[in-house]
């Protein structure tokens, strides 16, 4: 017996859930919003879900969608999610012992990358999340090369907002 | 890079730390849609019967002393179509309850599918009921007046159609009321259905 699509879909997504709750963290200022993109995420993913023939792994498929929901909604409100203070996000995560120069470097880098636009971001994500270039110009649908290209102009930016 | 490296390192130490989200949230995020849409059609069904409502009573009803013989039979008629509507919002409140819930794919399909009819017969109910209740005026109204009997049959006849017409568009008009607000709502709970039902086959 075939299992009921919408159990295989929550179970899979329950346990793939931090994918979402990371571009949450990229893509948003605070908890509400953290909340309102995981549920749109969660309603996109539902929707696409018809299309997921399994033959990718659902984690590889769970990030291009969500990715390209983030990039649409934060499109759609560029002007309320612009500038965000890294400080109004220290409730999101547990506290863990950090060198202390080293947490204000962490903090400062935070605050660069929240300064990028939407694909920008979706690419620090990837690279963030161990994906190779492979992977990133088939989860954004770009060429191998333009996603390197895009990659090393990220670097150039973000080491330009750390040392303007 | 060596604050991209800083950064990452700091990425995958937070990786475990976000609030988990329980299989029955993410159900219940799944079906919001149709359940706020039920939800609004409640809302509005109740809005609808406490205007309604409020205007009978705003409105100082002179005509009334005309009516004496037949305003037993009206009263009954008002009566009668407080319960119905009563009935009605309790009906849209039991199909709130249940898509709120956390049903199965097919047991939510089914509530669309009744909150549908549900709506359908308010709206006929409706209709019919104000058919009813006018013409009834009319009727009498034709019958008692002092001018019915005195000028001839055929004028009496042109004051009867002209009645029913303006009845007919002001039904019509009511109907498209209903079309407009309830219609968005069926139509988007329908597009919710359909969808559930692709993922179900």
């Amino acid at each position: 017996m075939i299992e009921n699509p919408e159990h295989s879909f929550v179970k899979q997504l329950q346990a793939n859930q931090n994918i979402i709750h990371k571009i949450c963290r990229l893509y948003t200022d605070c908890e509400d919003s953290h909340k309102d993109l995981f549920q749109e995420i969660t309603i996109q993913l539902w929707k696409a879900f018809p299309k997921f023939r399994g033959d990718s792994k659902f984690s590889t498929w769970a990030y291009r969608v969500a990715l390209n929901t983030a990039i649409t909604l934060y499109r759609k409100n560029k002007r309320s999610i612009a500038t965000v203070e890294y400080e109004a996000r220290q409730h999101f995560t547990k506290d863990v012992d950090y060198n202390y120069e080293e947490e204000e470097q962490i903090k400062l880098m935070y605050k660069a990358v929240y300064q990028l636009n939407d694909i920008e971001k979706a690419l620090v994500f990837m690279y963030l999340e161990d994906k190779d270039y492979h992977e990133i110009a088939e989860t954004l649908g770009i060429s191998e090369v333009n996603a390197r290209v895009k990659m090393n102009r990220i670097k150039g930016k973000l080491k330009k907002i750390l040392n303007p | 890079m060596k604050e991209l490296d800083l950064l990452k390192k700091d990425w995958k130490k937070n990786e475990n730390s976000f609030e988990q989200v329980s299989e029955k949230e993410i159900y219940k995020m799944i079906h919001k849609k149709s359940s706020s849409i039920v939800k609004w059609i409640l809302i509005i069904s109740i809005l609808e019967f406490t205007i309604l409502n409020l205007i009978g009573f705003l409105i100082p009803d002179e005509k009334r002393e005309e009516l004496i013989v037949i305003e037993n039979y009206l009263n009954a008629f008002t009566i009668l179509g407080y319960g119905i509507t009563l009935y009605f919002i309790y009906l849209f409140y039991k199909n709130y309850k249940s898509i709120s819930v956390v049903a199965t794919t097919k047991k939510l399909m089914q509530s669309i599918l009744k909150t549908r009819k549900t709506v359908q017969y308010y709206i006929w109910y409706n209709i019919i009921y104000i058919f009813l209740i006018v013409s009834l005026v009319i009727v009498y109204e034709l019958q008692n007046s002092p001018t019915f009997n005195t000028h001839n049959s055929s004028k009496n006849m042109l004051i009867c159609v002209i009645s029913f017409v303006l009845l007919g568009v002001v039904l019509g008009l009511i109907w498209l009321f209903y079309r407009l607000i309830y219609g968005i709502l069926l139509r988007r709970l329908y597009a919710n259905y359909k969808e559930l039902k692709k993922i179900d086959l």
